[in-house]
């Protein structure tokens, strides 16, 4: 095995207990969500058959075409937007983005590494690599617990795992900047409070900014597009990756966009950066 | 004819701001020697040698391993060199062998079962057992076990005792006599003046981040002191053919520094009215205390 694949194991190695936890976390909610929308249309069928014709009191529903084509997808991943996935992906995004160089400078254990020859660069990049492989996998088991739950859970029309494989991918490219700014002030600093800070709340701070864009009494207000064009949780949209698909291509586009900048800048600092002692 | 000089520094200097950790160093480590850095913390050793791996940028000068610039090709360095750091920190969750495994698959040669021979046989290590439950000096012979391992030119150790058990010090300083056999190249850094003394065959003194003095070992070893009395005043002066240095009068008696040959200064003591003789060595520590001792000006610039 060569250095850089040594680097890469030994970093799978160590996060693979929170790699697990993440992704059976994520996993589980992929299953509930399907559980919870096969319940929602059993209820809404049974009222439809219970008040046949437009007229109905449940007319309503097929008015908007629930009673025709209710899109089982697009309910399921209305509930991937839920705060518990945000934050799973969000904390691993932070987690990782932090630990690798800060917290490596403050444990120590950075020398011991960089002292064999093992480019700066290369370093770094293994640990983007095996952190964006960690982030993918989260991600995608959400999907394949959607996918899987499918199987057990009644659906109107149950979504094949290619359909919840974009909302998936949108969730997991959502977490790449949230990662890469973690990572540049990684790259910045020595140790691994501030970096963490730093990420949190910047991550909240976008995440606040976007529950106030969407609420609608501020509809109105002057300054609301600035403040949902500030967070780039508005670029995570899992109803539009499953149906309308017309925001997808530029929301990924964007949120890759943002992250490349970061690590090209992360790439640059800790290539001419001086490596303390630890602390 | 002497071995070219693999390490060299030029006026190398790091400051972090107006505070100089390491001001002008200069100097070059040959081929095959060991070469031992004293001085107290803050020194300016632990800076000499990140420097040196590239791990910090020199704020003027440059330092050089086997040609390679050791800040813009620092990668090609690390492949000629071994570090133990001084401050040893490792990933607790891996067993010994699993640590080993790690650190020579981070490089292309292939060092894991001279390192895991020397841990076990030599540091005498369990290396099943998980790194965390190591104790520091286990996980210090653990790094030390695969620095020797490394199929490498150089090795830099920086307080490669200072957690060890005197046996297991001595077997490190086995195996740095046995590297300098073998032609790799080692710098020494340490606080334990008796180690450095016993294997190092030249020592670089640092103070406040300079370069204060060069002892060559195999000269120092030559080297005896003499406190003589003399019968009347003693002589103002002496042959030049003996090599005899004045370092402190103490009322009649004198002590002098040697550095010839035996026979003539023998000849001349025979003739010298000389009252009481005592002849001995001069340990390092006297040396070192000549600029890190209680006399020493704290801002005082020596010259080496």
């Amino acid at each position: 095995m060569n250095p850089f694949l040594t680097l890469i194991a030994k970093l799978f190695r160590d996060v693979r207990w929170s790699l697990l936890f993440s992704a059976a976390t994520l996993f589980a909610l992929g299953w509930l969500f399907v559980y919870v929308t096969s319940l929602n249309e059993s209820k809404i069928r049974k009222a439809l058959a219970a008040a046949p014709g437009k007229g109905g009191g449940f007319g309503w529903m097929r008015s908007m075409g629930m009673g025709e084509q209710p899109s089982s997808a697009a309910i399921i991943v209305g509930f991937w937007s839920h705060p518990m996935i945000i934050l799973v992906v969000a904390v691993w995004a932070i987690g990782r983005g932090t630990s690798a160089v800060g917290s490596e400078i403050e444990r120590g254990t950075l020398d011991l590494v960089l002292s064999r020859p093992i480019s700066r660069s290369s370093y770094l990049t293994a640990q983007i690599v095996a952190s964006l492989s960690g982030l993918f996998l989260i991600a995608l088991s959400l999907a394949a617990g959607a996918a899987i739950a499918v199987r057990y859970n009644v659906l109107g029309s149950p979504p094949g795992f290619g359909q919840l494989v974009r909302p998936a991918l949108n969730l997991a490219v959502l977490g790449l900047p949230i990662y890469a700014y973690t990572l540049l002030f990684s790259t910045l600093d020595h140790v691994r409070w501030r970096p963490t800070m730093l990420g949190s709340m910047l991550t909240l701070a976008g995440f606040i900014a976007r529950v106030i864009a969407v609420i609608p009494v501020f509809k109105d207000m002057s300054w609301r597009p600035w403040v949902d064009q500030a967070s780039i949780f508005r670029l995570y949209d899992p109803v539009d990756a499953v149906t309308g698909r017309e925001h997808f291509g530029f929301n990924v586009a964007v949120l890759i966009g943002l992250s490349a900048a970061c690590i090209t800048v992360s790439h640059l600092v800790f290539a001419t950066r001086d490596l303390p002692a630890n602390g | 004819m002497e071995a070219a000089e693999l390490i060299a520094t030029e006026n190398l200097s790091k400051a972090y701001g107006s505070f100089f950790a390491l001001r002008q160093l200069s100097l070059g480590v040959r081929q095959g020697e060991v070469y031992g850095l004293l001085g107290p913390n803050g020194s300016g050793k632990t800076t000499t040698i990140r420097l040196l791996l590239g791990m910090l940028r020199a704020s003027e000068g440059r330092a050089t391993i086997a040609g390679f610039d050791c800040w813009r090709q620092s990668l090609q360095v690390r492949r000629l060199v071994s570090y133990l750091p001084g401050e040893l920190r490792m990933t607790g969750s891996m067993s010994g062998l699993g640590m080993l495994k790690y650190l020579s698959g981070l490089r292309d040669e292939e060092s894991l079962d001279r390192a895991a021979a020397i841990a076990e046989r030599v540091m005498k290590l369990d290396l099943r057992r998980r790194v965390r439950k190591y104790s520091t000096g286990m996980k210090q012979k653990l790094a030390l076990s695969q620095a020797f391992a490394d199929p490498v030119d150089v090795l830099i150790l920086d307080e490669p005792t200072s957690a060890l058990d005197p046996s297991a010090r001595a077997d490190v300083l086995g195996l740095i006599r046995e590297a300098r056999s073998q032609g790799q190249t080692i710098i020494f850094s340490g606080h334990v003046l008796s180690e450095i003394e016993a294997v190092c065959d030249r020592v670089a003194i640092l103070r406040l981040g300079r370069l204060v003095h060069i002892e060559d070992m195999h000269v120092r070893r030559r080297l005896r002191m003499l406190l003589i009395r003399f019968a009347g005043d003693p002589p103002a002066t002496f042959p030049e053919e003996l090599e005899l240095t004045l370092r402190e009068r103490r009322g009649p008696a004198l002590l002098l520094e040697h550095r010839g040959s035996l026979g003539p200064l023998l000849s001349w003591l025979s003739t010298a009215a000389v009252e009481d003789l005592a002849i001995g060595a001069e340990d390092l520590h006297s040396l070192y205390n000549r600029y890190h001792g209680p006399d020493v000006v704290e801002n005082e610039v020596v010259v080496s």
